[in-house]
């Protein structure tokens, strides 16, 4: 049986064909050099590329390298990657999706009923997996009123057309002539973009402009408040998403909900770390970060980190030049496991 | 690991940038964390001898990157090694 490997780009795949063609496939992009996959190769195949080196500086390498020759193409790799990085497939078909394997529990979805459409996740998640498209009510039908302009009356000053906040008055500038010697020919209000707030109104020099708020002087009852809904959807890129949870935790209205693969420990050594920058750097889940101090001469933590954005993939403590980090892994939630070897084999992947 | 630092000695402008930004020499040093070069005998990474950069202990190296993004004249990476050659 003869293996082939492949390497397009930064990307890798693995093939071999005997009763049934495997074919692993390793992409790059997805990859955080976490470094699950050398630990659980059982043939020691994979060689993840150092974590710091790859995030930090340019490279011209893929983040991992499998050796074809030890690869056995067992999937085990494929079944652990919390970012779905690798992925062995079976005459063409994934075995994330066959009932034989273990697949990890992890997803994060928003509910579009609860959703109000802010974008706080699509701003905060940190691999941009997030989109959140929304289409604004229409300014005209949330607001009621009238304005007149006395034209007779104008004398053309701009005060008003410089101070809408609306930008909804234009005057037609221009150099006065011995045949016209007036600085505009015209003035008008673009009822569409008028809010009523009477600013100009109040500016105007020579009271030339007549304008109510009906809303102020009677309330809203000529507003359909359906016109005041903001409508819209939400997308979350699987392929990119690392069910971080940051989404669920920023979300004012509890509309994500995330489940994460790994469940553990996140432990700093503020002592021992020399605040490089690595791990903030490496982590993609946005966990670590440089707090700000205080107050003047106030001394804050080294490092910071919030493990409600965690989910213990390991980055940051194969990233740490000091040793200042440790991740235990205290419970992988996954499908069932049936055979003992892939269960030890998960199993060695916990503390 | 594939990947290991390297210095180029013709490049260096001898800032000692790299020196005290590596977070190890910084934990074994604290007169590096100081921003200074040691006056005492410990093991560090690298550290500007004569005017330009010398590695001492490579193998200390984390591999972590800091003191590439330190360098402003690029005298300092993190490469592919000899040793990982010798397997093609």
């Amino acid at each position: 049986m003869e293996t082939t490997e492949l390497i397009e780009g930064k990307d890798i795949s693995v093939e071999r064909a005997g009763e049934e063609e495997r074919k692993l496939e390793f992409k790059n992009i997805r990859c955080a050099s976490c470094g699950i996959c050398e630990q659980i190769c059982p043939v020691s195949a994979i060689e993840v590329n150092p974590t710091g080196a790859m995030a930090r500086t340019e490279q011209d390498i893929s983040k991992i390298e499998i050796d074809e020759y030890k690869c056995v193409l067992c999937g085990m790799c494929s079944c652990i990657c919390p970012f779905d990085a690798l992925d062995l497939q079976i005459n063409g078909k994934s075995i994330k999706t066959m009932e034989g394997y273990p697949k990890l529990i992890k997803s994060a979805e928003i509910n579009d009923d609860v959703c109000i459409y802010c974008k706080a996740c699509e701003t905060a998640c940190p691999p941009d997996a997030i989109t959140i498209a929304r289409l604004l009510p229409d300014r005209a039908k949330l607001v009621s009123g009238e304005i007149e302009i006395d034209k007779e009356t104008c004398v053309d000053c701009g005060i008003c057309e410089e101070m809408c906040p609306a930008d909804a008055i234009t005057l037609q500038h221009k150099s006065p002539t011995s045949d016209d010697p007036t600085v505009s020919s015209d003035i008008n209000v673009d009822i569409d973009k008028c809010v009523y707030c009477l600013i100009c109104k109040k500016v105007c020099p020579v009271d030339a402009i007549k304008a109510v708020c009906r809303i102020c002087s009677y309330g809203e009852y000529d507003i359909n408040p359906e016109d005041s809904n903001v409508v819209g959807y939400s997308n979350i890129d699987d392929e990119l998403c690392v069910n971080c949870g940051w989404c669920q935790e920023i979300c004012p209205v509890d509309a994500a909900k995330v489940n994460k693969p790994f469940e553990g420990e996140l432990t700093i050594d503020q002592d021992t770390c020399q605040a490089c920058e690595t791990c903030v750097m490496v982590c993609p889940c946005n966990v670590l970060s440089f707090p700000k101090s205080e107050k003047s001469g106030s001394i804050p933590e080294k490092l910071h980190k919030d493990e409600k954005y965690c989910i213990y993939c390991g980055a940051c403590q194969r990233s740490c030049p000091v040793d200042a980090i440790t991740v235990e892994r205290t419970k992988i939630n996954s499908t069932p496991i049936r055979s003992k070897s892939w269960q030890r084999a998960f199993d060695s992947l916990k503390n | 690991m594939s990947l290991g630092l390297k210095v180029y000695p013709e490049l260096c402008h001898g800032c000692g940038n790299c020196v005290v930004a590596c977070p190890v020499n910084a934990l074994r040093s604290v007169e590096i964390a100081a921003g200074k070069g040691p006056s005492e005998d410990v093991d560090i990474i690298m550290m500007v001898d004569d005017g330009t950069i010398q590695l001492k202990n490579a193998d200390l190296c984390g591999k972590c990157g800091t003191c590439v993004e330190s360098c402003p004249v690029n005298a300092i990476t993190l490469e592919e090694s000899p040793l990982h050659w010798r397997n093609y």
